[in-house]
């Protein structure tokens, strides 16, 4: 069914080329956004699993009439990132760099994908785009974005030119609280030949807030993209982290990481396309349920027919710590080309009695030790993470959760 | 293999499942569906009315339910015309509910049988045998000592004569009832023949009982209807093996299977599938597990155009078990979209699943499974294991297998692979002097020794002699 009647009374043309023209942005982009506008009335919403008797995750719930607010964003931003890369703010990134943007804008997420991609498309106010030259290794660039209204529409894109590496860390947190906030978030990778990405996103938005987020790469030859993707905030998040390993002997790892409280709903989505040859993927997703919490997570492993030689491996382990929290799960696999090795693997189930048993009987209090499994249990994905900043405050951020557990 | 198998040996494979009989109708239908159609066959069939108002019921249900579109990678049904398929045919036999002398039968249906190895079979091996051809069991046997303990193995049609109340109470009610699912209600409308097993209280039925479907006729559907009543304490094994030969137009089986396995109970199903290629099967199999109850799927599929099939086991009972060993084996032109659900209802439940599929030739094969904890399942636990051969790079073979945990009390794991045929372990085969053809079929063996050895020794080797024909000199 297509929801685009839903917001269609609250959004204009006009709101649309205020924001555009606001930003100076070029006639090519604007074009780009109002065909985006139009399109939302014929535009379904994104995927969701549905398996006998239910949908997994209810967007239709999302009231878009209240939730979106497009001329009134806030925030508070930073963008920092060494010298030798460019680290630019939207406004700046459509002066300096439009061949850049012409050449990279929607071409890896389409804006007319779903109707949230085109809602975010046609009404994005900020962003940022990294830019690493030939060779360069680029540390440590940061972006904060702390949320300050009602709706906030953030695109990001990173290009990486040949043999330059970066590591991004990227937060959305929730400044001003407004009763429901919605973010939304696109972010494209194009991942130059022989360069290497990490991607590191901390979501730790208010729990009111609802969350829209795509972030997608796509590799030349020899290109890596790793992406963490961390989330503790919303009350709904919709998510999909995914790289198309188009270049032969590229490769990505998805790592994500979840701590689900209280009635919070994520639905994390991990997917590989292998396009190419000699690719390997891992996918390593951790995460906690606990409350009423629900999690709902796809992962895909897609192998085409010419996509020689490929290794694809994906892990997904949920620990509920309440009786009343849900854990669904598909991993899935699809196989093109015979020249290939894959395997998945799931397991959802509580805390090991006889960890926390081995533990109380050493003396530790079982509140203590309970916390101390489950922080435990994030170590192969904080192990993962380059930037000390992301692990050490995902670290932190699930400590402070379980401590606030009864 | 003993000696006992000698038939199976004798007898190509290939010949005893393509050949072909000219039509034998004493009744047939016209095409589609119709509620003419529908009280043509109830009336030929003299049923009670409250069994035709079931069937009316259900087709309204199939007319008001669309058909499945939005599955993810779902096979192509677009081929399939219900309404160009000829819902019944009567074979002529002499007497209405069938034969229980084999030499009674007409020489053509004897030979089918015949060639299909169901006699030695019985002779051999099984507590009864029943043989449906077309739309009615055209032959059915039990062994005396198995009646003598209030064992009922009759076809579907008798038992809704002869054993209406259980009928009444457990056709299509709480089990699959016909708005399950577009095909559920078909067959609720149009379903004719199949099996009727019941099982008294603490009675084990030593040897397997067995139901052989063959469909002969161009362009007819097949809806056998298989009730398993296994009551507290008892113990069963159904067989049963399908096949059809192949003809231009499509067919359509869409068979119905309820299994009520009792407080501790135990019910192995077992299925060796070969329809024909041009054939669309779309089966609604489900049992319900009452506590302490245990039911076994054991399926090999190999033949069809398209499958969707999910067998499924309710757990409704503290302490049920369901174990679920699958094969599916998709060559050219296939599509096997099977898998299995299970829905853990109460607590110490636990399931296995274990799938293994084989593509090669453009086939596709798709393991898709549901496993559902509900809230209070509390100790339950499932293991899920898939593992997909793949011999070319024309074919095809997903895993979509969806889990649903309300219970944190669990232990809930799922893992699948997924590779090409190993060059190394064809290499050593080879370096033994096994030629290439030779080692490949040794490695599938291998593959599938899981579910052949579930099997009673006569479908094991059908299933290996089926997996070796598929196999046969197309080997890339």
């Amino acid at each position: 069914m297509s929801a685009g009647t839903q917001v269609h009374a609250n959004l204009t043309e006009e709101q649309v080329r205020e924001i555009s023209g606001g930003l100076d942005e070029p006639e090519w982009l604007l074009e780009t956004r109002l065909e985006a506008l139009e399109a939302l009335d014929s535009l379904d919403m994104p995927d969701v699993i549905k398996t006998p008797g239910r949908e997994w995750t209810d967007l239709h719930e999302l009231d878009f009439e209240s939730l979106v607010d497009p001329l009134n964003a806030a925030e508070n931003k930073d963008q920092i990132g060494p010298d030798e890369a460019d680290v630019l703010s939207w406004a700046d990134a459509v002066q300096e760099h439009e061949e850049l943007l012409k050449e990279h804008f929607g071409s890896i997420v389409d804006p007319q994908e779903n109707y949230l991609t085109a809602l975010s498309t046609a009404l994005f106010s900020t962003g940022t785009v990294i830019y690493v030259p030939e060779g360069v290794d680029a540390e440590d660039v940061t972006v904060r974005t702390e949320q300050n209204s009602r709706s906030l529409f953030n695109y990001t894109l990173v290009v990486t030119e040949e043999s330059s590496s970066v590591t991004i860390l990227e937060r959305q947190s929730t400044g001003e609280e407004a009763e429901e906030q919605y973010y939304s978030g696109v972010v494209e990778v194009a991942a130059g030949e022989n360069s290497y990405v990490q991607y590191g996103s901390l979501q730790n938005l208010s729990e009111e807030a609802y969350n829209f987020t795509v972030k997608r790469g796509v590799t030349d030859t020899y290109a890596t993209i790793d992406w963490i993707e961390g989330n503790l905030g919303t009350q709904l998040t919709k998510t999909e982290v995914s790289t198309e390993l188009r270049g032969d002997s590229s490769e990505t790892q998805i790592v994500g990481a979840f701590y689900g409280h209280n009635d919070q709903h994520f639905d994390l989505d991990a997917k590989v396309w292998h396009r190419a040859e000699h690719t390997t993927a891992d996918l390593v997703t951790r995460g906690v349920t606990d409350d009423v919490a629900r999690s709902v997570y796809e992962g895909v492993q897609d192998v085409g027919a010419d996509a020689w030689d490929t290794s694809s491996y994906q892990r997904e382990n949920t620990l509920m710590l309440s009786d009343e929290s849900e854990a669904d799960a598909s991993p899935k696999l699809i196989i093109n080309n015979h020249d290939t090795e894959a395997s998945h693997s799931a397991t959802v189930g509580q805390i090991d009695r006889e960890d926390l048993f081995y533990m109380t009987s050493r003396g530790v209090d079982p509140r203590a030790a309970r916390n101390m499994l489950v922080e435990g249990f994030f170590v192969p994905v904080l192990e993962e993470i380059d930037v000390d900043e992301l692990r050490d405050d995902l670290e932190d951020l699930i400590g402070a959760r379980l401590r606030q557990r009864d | 293999m003993s000696s006992d198998q000698d038939h199976l040996k004798e007898t190509d494979t290939e010949a005893r499942f393509e050949f072909k009989k000219d039509e034998n109708a004493a009744v047939k239908s016209d095409k589609g569906l119709t509620e003419e159609v529908i009280r043509m066959i109830s009336e030929d069939k003299d049923e009670p009315d409250w069994m035709l108002e079931r069937r009316l019921r259900a087709l309204e249900q199939y007319q008001n339910m669309p058909m499945p579109s939005d599955w993810p990678g779902m096979p192509d049904l677009s081929e399939l015309d219900v309404e160009e398929i000829i819902p019944y045919i009567r074979p002529d036999v002499d007497k209405r509910e069938g034969v229980d002398d084999w030499t009674e039968l007409p020489d053509d249906i004897k030979d089918t049988f015949d060639k299909l190895g169901i006699p030695e079979a019985e002779k051999n091996a099984l507590s009864g045998v029943g043989a449906q051809y077309e739309s009615e069991v055209v032959y059915q046997n039990m062994q005396e000592q198995w009646e003598e303990k209030g064992v009922i193995f009759c076809n579907m049609d008798k038992a809704v004569q002869e054993h209406p109340e259980l009928v009444k109470e457990h056709f299509m009610t709480t089990c699959v009832p016909p708005s399950d699912n577009k095909f559920a209600a078909l067959h609720g409308a149009v379903w004719s023949g199949g099996s009727f097993v019941y099982v008294p209280e603490d009675v084990t039925v030593e040897m397997p009982v067995q139901a052989y479907f063959r469909m002969n006729s161009e362009g007819m559907g097949q809806f056998e209807h298989t009730l398993i009543i296994a009551e507290e304490g008892s113990e069963v094994h159904y067989i049963e093996g399908c096949s059809a030969p192949k003809y231009g137009t499509h067919n359509l089986h869409s068979g119905g299977v309820e299994v009520f396995v009792g407080e501790d109970a135990h019910v192995q199903y077992s299925t060796v599938q070969n329809w024909s290629k041009n054939t669309f099967n779309l089966n609604t199999k489900r049992a319900i597990c009452e506590a302490g109850g245990t039911m076994e799927w054991v399926s090999g599929s190999m033949g069809s155009k398209a499958t969707m099939l999910y067998p499924c086991t309710i757990l409704k009972g503290r302490g049920a078990t369901d174990t679920h060993i699958t094969i599916a084996f998709a060559g050219e032109g296939q599509d096997i979209d099977t898998g299995a659900k299970v829905y853990h209802n109460a607590p110490d439940t636990s399931s296995t699943i274990e799938s293994k599929s084989i593509s090669k030739d453009g086939g596709r094969t798709n393991y898709r499974g549901l496993v559902h904890i509900a809230d209070g399942a509390e100790n339950s636990s499932t293991a899920v294991e898939c593992d997909a051969l793949m011999f070319d790079n024309e074919s095809t073979s997903d895993t979509m297998p969806y889990m649903e945990i309300e219970e944190s009390k669990v232990d809930v794991a799922h893992e699948a692979t997924v590779g090409k045929i190993g060059d190394e372990d064809i290499f050593y085969l080879q370096s033994r002097g096994l030629d290439d053809d030779d080692a490949k079929k040794m490695i599938v063996a291998g593959f599938i020794e899981p579910i052949t050895e579930e099997l009673p020794i006569e479908y094991a080797v059908e299933l290996n002699r089926l997996i070796e024909l598929e196999m046969e000199g197309s080997l890339g």
